[in-house]
This record gives C-alpha cells, sequence and structure tokens, in this order.
C-alpha cells in the first residue's frame, strides 16, 4: 500500500538525512522504525504525508505517486501522531482541539461532532474535554494530541516516539489502543527507541541508520542481530541475552529468542532434562 | 536573507579572529563612521580597497562575497529608485555612492560580527563594565535562537499536518492561520525557559557577587596598535574632510 | 544524621489542589545508589526538586516537615547555597546547556560559585577527558546529538563536586546506546564514592547497579529496599511497574516450583544463576 522507491533528501540540500530508502508496507501492518538520533527515522514518516518531498526517488500510495496530492490530502489518509503533544496543542478546550483539525480537513458539522465524541470515548478523554489541554499532564496531552488525529480515522497511522515519558501502565494502554486500530484493519508505524515495547507489539522492524534502511524483517531476527544492534545504535534484548547464553551451553536453544514465555519453557525444559 | 550571513559568526583561525573584540569593536566603528564622511564614489572605493583585504585577512571574502550577491537586488533596486526619484543634480552618481557607502557600511561591522564568538562579545561587554546577567542574556539568545527555530519548524510540520494551509487563501485568512503556529511556540518557549531557569539556578547562577571567569579577554600590543590607527586615521580624516578641500579627483563623479 | 534525610516533608505546589509529596520520610546515607521509580505523577519530580532546594526555594508553595541535605535544611538554604552539595542532571538535555560551547558550560556551575579560574580550568580539562568530549569541544549545543548533549550536561553538573548526584529520567530521550553510556558513567560515579539517586521508568536497564530501589504512588514512599526484594513485591504491578524480564521468567519459574537461589536482575544475571543451579543439581 505504501511503497518508498530509492528516497532521498538532504536538508538544506546539504546534510543527507535519507539516501536511498526503498520499503514496501501493506495495508494493515504493523511495523517498528528503530536506530539512532539521526538515523532518518522522522525525515522518513514526513515523507509519507508529504511534509518532505523527496529529492530523488517516489512515495507511491496504493500505487499513486504522493507528488500529486497536498499535504492535507495526504493527511486524510495517513496521520502522523509527534512527539512532544506541545507542539499542536493550542485552542483552549481539549474538544476544540479535536474538532478543529476535522473542520480543517473539510468534514461537515454532524460528522466532525460524530467523530469527536467517538474518540473521545476511546481514548478515555470523555470527562476532560472541556478542559484546558495546558492544564493536563504530560501523558494526559499526549492522549489528546493522539486523539486529534485518531478523530481522522486515517487508514496509516504513524507516530513519532509515542512511549517517552509514558510509565508501564500508559505505555500499555497506549499498546492495546495500537493493537485495537491494527485489528481494525490499519496500518500502524511507529518510530521509537523502546525496544521491550517493540519486541511485544511489533512483529517487522526496519533498522536505520545514516539515512539508509540496514535491516527490514521479524523483529526477533532484527534485534537478536549484534551487527545491526552494533550500526543501530540499538541494544540486545534481555530475553536475547538469555536466550544467547543458554545457546552456548546447550546448542539446541535458539539464540533468536526474544519473549519472556520462550525462555520460561526453555529453562523448565532444561531443568526437567537433567 | 543570505545577505545576513555577513554577520554571523564563523569559527576560523585568523589575524582579525585572535584580536581582542573590544579593539575590533574600535575598528568596526571608526571604519563605519569614516563611510559616513564621504559621499563621493572615489573616497568610498578608496574605503573598500581598505576593507577587502581586511575581510579577506578573517578569510571570510567568499562568505563576504556571497552575502553582497544576496543583497545585489536591494543595491539595483536603491540605484533605480534613487536615480529616478532623486532631486539632486548627478542622481545616478548620487545613487552609486549611496550604495558603495552601504556596502561600506555592512562590511565594516561584518568584519566585527564575522570575527567575534557571541561568547567573546559577552566577555567584552562584562569587561565594560556591563552587568554578567545582561551580558549573559545576549549569549543565550544566541543559543536558544536556532532551538527555536526548529521548534517553530515542528510546528509548522505539526499543524500542517493537521490541514492548516499556511500558504493558501487571503491576507486574513493567512494571519488566522499564524495563531495555530505562535500559540504553540509561546507556550513551548514558556515550558523550555522554567526548565533552562531551574537548571542554572541548580548550577548557583547568580549565587555570589564575585564570579570568577574561566577566560579574561587581554588587551595585546596588537590590539593597542590596532585601536591607535584606528583613532589617528580617523581624526586624520575628519581634518581633511572639513578643513581642507578634496582635491578634485577625489570628487569625481558619473556626469549623470 | 544521614546525607539526605526528609522528616515528615509534604509539599504542594503553587495553583495545584492536591500534595505532590505527602509526608516522606526517608534517609539515603552517603554511597548509596538509590533508584526512584513510580507511575507517572507520582512525585518522583519533586522528590528529586526537594534534595537540591529547587523545592522550596524556586518552585513555592505550601510546606510541611523538613529536608536536611549534608545537615543543612533546604529552607534556609538557597539553591546556590546547595549548588556545591547536590547536582541535579534534568530530562532534556537541551534545556540543560545554556552557553555555547563545551569548556563555557562546565566552567558556568564553578564560575557562579567564584572558583578559582585555574582551578576551573582543571576541573574543566579532567572533565572534557573523563567524559570523551574532546571532538565536541568547538560545537554548539545545537550540533550535538541527545547523547552528546546529555553528557555535557552531566559534565557541566560535576564541575561543581557535588556530594550527591541526583538524575531526573537523564536517559529517556536518548537512544539505547546512549543511554547505557549515561547511566554506566552514573555507575562509575558512584564506585568512586559519589551518592546517587536516580529517577528511571525502565528498571531492566537500571536495577541491577542499584543498592536500594524506591517504588513512590501519588506523592508517598509505597515501597523501599533493595531491588531484589522490591521487585518481587506486589505493589509493582498494583501500581503499575514495569519489572525487568529476568525478574518476570524469575517470578514465573517460581510459580512453577522451579526456585532460583537468587533474583537475577539482568540476562546475563540469569543464565549464571541458572547454569549454577544445574551444574549444582547435576554434580
Amino acid at each position: 500500500m505504501i511503497q518508498l522507491d530509492d528516497v532521498h533528501y538532504a536538508y538544506d540540500g546539504l546534510y543527507p538525512a535519507l539516501r536511498g530508502v526503498s520499503l514496501e508496507i501493506d495495508e494493515g501492518e504493523s511495523i517498528a522504525i528503530m536506530g539512532s538520533n539521526g538515523a532518518g527515522k522522522t525525515t522518513l514518516l514526513k515523507h509519507l504525508n508529504g511534509l518532505l518531498r523527496p529529492q530523488k526517488g517516489h512515495v507511491f500510495l496504493d500505487g499513486e505517486d504522493t507528488s500529486k496530492y497536498s499535504v492535507a490530502q495526504l493527511s486524510r489518509q495517513i496521520g502522523l501522531v509527534w512527539q512532544n503533544p506541545d507542539h499542536q496543542l493550542f485552542l483552549d478546550s481539549v474538544e476544540k482541539e479535536i474538532v478543529f483539525g476535522l473542520k480543517n480537513l473539510g468534514y461537515d458539522e454532524e460528522e466532525v461532532s460524530d467523530r469527536c465524541d467517538r474518540t473521545l470515548e476511546r481514548l478515555g478523554l470523555t470527562h476532560l474535554s472541556h478542559r484546558s489541554p495546558f492544564s493536563l499532564s504530560g501523558g494526559e496531552r499526549k492522549r489528546v494530541a493522539l486523539a486529534s488525529v485518531l478523530a481522522i480515522e486515517p487508514r496509516i497511522l504513524a507516530l513519532d516516539e509515542p512511549t517517552i515519558g509514558q510509565d508501564a501502565r500508559q505505555k500499555e494502554r497506549l499498546a492495546k489502543m495500537l493493537d485495537q486500530m491494527n485489528e481494525e484493519g490499519r496500518t500502524v508505524i511507529v518510530v521509537t527507541h523502546d525496544i521491550e515495547f517493540v519486541i511485544e507489539h511489533f512483529p517487522r522492524t526496519l533498522a536505520m541508520s545514516e539515512g539508509i534502511i540496514v535491516a527490514d524483517g521479524k523483529t526477533e531476527a532484527v534485534l537478536s542481530n549484534p551487527t545491526i544492534v552494533e550500526r543501530c545504535s540499538l541494544a540486545v534484548p534481555q530475553m536475547t541475552i538469555v536466550a544467547q547464553g543458554l545457546h552456548q551451553l546447550h546448542p539446541e536453544v535458539s539464540p533468536r529468542l526474544t519473549q519472556v514465555n520462550e525462555i520460561e519453557s526453555e529453562l523448565i525444559r532444561l531443568a526437567g532434562g537433567i | 536573507m543570505s545577505f545576513l550571513e555577513v554577520f554571523q559568526y564563523t569559527r576560523q583561525d585568523s589575524v582579525v579572529h585572535r584580536l581582542d573584540p573590544r579593539s575590533k569593536l574600535v575598528m568596526a566603528i571608526v571604519l563605519a563612521m569614516i563611510s559616513l564622511l564621504f559621499m563621493n564614489i572615489v573616497p568610498l572605493l578608496i574605503l573598500l580597497s581598505v576593507l577587502l583585504p581586511l575581510i579577506g585577512l578573517a578569510r571570510s571574502l567568499q562568505r563576504w562575497a556571497k552575502s553582497m550577491s544576496g543583497l545585489s537586488v536591494l543595491i539595483v533596486f536603491i540605484v533605480i529608485f534613487n536615480t529616478l526619484l532623486s532631486t539632486v543634480a548627478n542622481p545616478f552618481s548620487y545613487s552609486i555612492a549611496l550604495s558603495l557607502r552601504l556596502i561600506a557600511l555592512m562590511s565594516s561591522f561584518s568584519l566585527f560580527f564575522l570575527t567575534v564568538h557571541p561568547d567573546e562579545l559577552s566577555q567584552a561587554l562584562i569587561q565594560m563594565g556591563v552587568k554578567f546577567e545582561f551580558a549573559f542574556a545576549m549569549s543565550m539568545a544566541m543559543r536558544y535562537v536556532p532551538t527555536l527555530g526548529q521548534e517553530a519548524y515542528a510546528i509548522m510540520d505539526a499543524q500542517k499536518a493537521r490541514g492548516v494551509e499556511l500558504d493558501r487563501g487571503n491576507i486574513l485568512k493567512r494571519i488566522r492561520n499564524i495563531v495555530p503556529i505562535i500559540v504553540p511556540l509561546i507556550i513551548v518557549s514558556i515550558r523550555r525557559a522554567l526548565s533552562i531557569a531551574e537548571s542554572m539556578e541548580s548550577r548557583g547562577f547568580g549565587a555570589c557577587e564575585n564570579r570568577t571567569y574561566l577566560e579574561q579577554l587581554k588587551f595585546t600590543r596588537h590590539d593597542w596598535a590596532l585601536v591607535l590607527v584606528s583613532v589617528v586615521s580617523f581624526c586624520f580624516l575628519v581634518y581633511v574632510r572639513f578643513y581642507l578641500a578634496l582635491p578634485p579627483w577625489m570628487s569625481w563623479g558619473l556626469p549623470f | 544524621m544521614a546525607l539526605i534525610e526528609f522528616n515528615d516533608f509534604s509539599f504542594k505546589y503553587v495553583g495545584s489542589d492536591s500534595l505532590a509529596l505527602k509526608k516522606v520520610n526517608l534517609s539515603v546515607e552517603a554511597g548509596e545508589y538509590v533508584v526512584v521509580s513510580g507511575p507517572s505523577g507520582c512525585g518522583k519530580t519533586t522528590l528529586c526538586r526537594a534534595i537540591n532546594g529547587l523545592v522550596p526555594q524556586f518552585h513555592r508553595g505550601y510546606i510541611a516537615g523538613n529536608v536536611f541535605v549534608d545537615s543543612k535544611s533546604t529552607r534556609e538554604n538557597s539553591v546556590a547555597d546547595m549548588a556545591g552539595i547536590t547536582g541535579l542532571v534534568f530530562q532534556n538535555p537541551s534545556n540543560q546547556l545554556v552557553t555555547l560551547n563545551v569548556e563555557k558550560e562546565i566552567a558556568f556551575g564553578p564560575e557562579n560559585l567564584g572558583v578559582d579560574p585555574a582551578e576551573i580550568r582543571k576541573r574543566v580539562e579532567h572533565l572534557i577527558h573523563l567524559l570523551g568530549l574532546e571532538h565536541l569541544r568547538e560545537k554548539h549545543p545545537h550540533e550535538m546529538s541527545g547523547g552528546e548533549q546529555q553528557r555535557v550536561a552531566m559534565a557541566a553538573t560535576l564541575a561543581l563536586r557535588p556530594k550527591i548526584l541526583v538524575a531526573d529520567e537523564p536517559t529517556s530521550n536518548l537512544d539505547p546506546q546512549s543511554a547505557e553510556m549515561i547511566l554506566e558513567l552514573i555507575a562509575e560515579q558512584n564506585r568512586e564514592g559519589m551518592t546517587v539517586v536516580l529517577v528511571e521508568h525502565r528498571l531492566d536497564v537500571v536495577a541491577k547497579d542499584a543498592s536500594r530501589l524506591i517504588l513512590m504512588n501519588e506523592g508517598s514512599v509505597v515501597a523501599d529496599g533493595p531491588p531484589e526484594d522490591v521487585l518481587l513485591m506486589d505493589i509493582c504491578q498494583d501500581i503499575g511497574i514495569g519489572i525487568p524480564k529476568a525478574v518476570e521468567v524469575f517470578k514465573r519459574l517460581r510459580s512453577k516450583d522451579l526456585h532460583l537461589p537468587e533474583v537475577p536482575m539482568t540476562g546475563e544475571d540469569l543464565v549464571r544463576i541458572f547454569r549454577e543451579v544445574v551444574e549444582h543439581d547435576s554434580a
């Protein structure tokens, strides 16, 4: 559904951020993009809805070159949720904040209020709908920003570092919401440093470094590969460290395990086998 | 706005860079005043022929040339308008002189700003008796301007993704469209300012009367020499300008 | 008296209608490595601010009880007076870099306190070397990555030679490798004798270094003890603390009657402990 074909981009024409990125994302996929600061992850996201246009190469959505469409047109299809909610909140109530985007994108009055109510309820924000976003906590503001994008009901949802500053419970709630969006058939793309979050919720991972895609595949394969981990400034997941340690003692244990229950059953098997 | 680059510090090592900011300030002011003394093409050209090698010494000729080409539109504008509208005897000649004066003025100050690191500037101000808090506020502005710019871009991106079309519509609509940019920018900046204040406070900002400085600026023999040369040439030129008549070749102008 | 002493300390920010800290009692001895965790809004940040006097000197509000740091009351001493005792590293690195180059940044604190320039120069060179900042000397903070900025901020804090290093989620904006580097620096400082108080959500990366784990919820301390004890408490689930995966495995094995003799904090720990058990059994 989304296709990037040899996309190049350099800021001010001088500082290369993407150096030939090609990738394909299918409808309904759930994918994580990882890599160090400055690897080009956010730049890549901005190409999806036309905030940045490739200086070389093409971005296709449903087979059509996105260069024909404006940011506003693409934003109906692709919702971008930013790292810092304060970059977009400016109105004096949560409700107005959600309505604002919908009106800009040209939905009629009835549709706007319908969608607004639906989204508020979905994110558990109904009781805050008349509060000013500025009086809310950081976690709540993040949810309001997310709501303002979800209300547009985009087919593709892309989030930049959604877990920063979130505690374990907030992360769980976010993950549940993303899983739900995914089950509805929406494509979910997340840029994050949070390895455990990726392992638990994203089957496919894209690892970037210095403007190119270094690896693209199954999450456990990507994150258990020491070369990729090193090159993209990631860290080996704790369970993979265990798997690799066990593998040295018992070669039949796969060194690519990432999940707690996999390790658990291996340990039980090994302990019982004595 | 590329012509403003000529006022931006460039990190380099040169004779000019190593001079004390205070002596460079004297030089820049003297050069600027000289350019205001004369309104004839020849003396201004002579002045430029002094300025250019100085900028060359500061290894910044390329940047200067780039800025000037950025300025060229404005200069053409000045020349055309003055030639058409001015009531002086030789309007074209006058406009050329005017443009030369502008270039000389800009070059004089650029010699200062190109070669003085903002930190040195604030240190110079402190050593000239300005209160530390004020001088520091200035260098902090330099520190956070790029951050603020980046933030403004991030906000624009966020709002564009919500359907705000910044470059569409009539004037009224465009002005209204600034609100979703300005409000978050102000709020983000206030939050940032608070957190910066916390960090500075935690490191003893304003704690004691006798603040020390890692580095003090020192006036060297070169600096004294520069100040001396600047002041003497200024006095001499003032004398020439007001008490002696300019030789005719100096007041030469174009005939129209 | 312990190095840090909270005696029934409560605090409410101006304009807020609930207490940010509720009757907190806490004492931290010199040389400890304390990790503080808890859900958003539990009062961790306020706790950090209370240790260097930002609360109540910079952030004003209702106060009850006392905090003593190095036997000085934070009610009576200004933040600047505390600056030589408690160094505070914040979450957002770019807001802590207020000058235009690394040397100036490191010198900023000692300059403010009127330290002799020759001594400042010594500290600057030492810290630049210690934290590997040579290549950043001439860079504008704007040109540095988040990890680099945070390392400079650390150096700037250490330049004050504090007895206590307090860090409030110093790695949450960083990529895993930069984060690890910062955490290793903090652990290194602790090994050299520095008292550390670190606020962190991700216990999987910090629990191994900590000598003590404090959990907070709604302004109160709800658990306090060695990480291996606290992480096994039910309170972790109750208030939503993400425990390290290795501890999770330990608990699951325990529920299936496979008891490991130690609680592992990291993957390496788990392999080592398991291996010991297996070798012991087969011997």
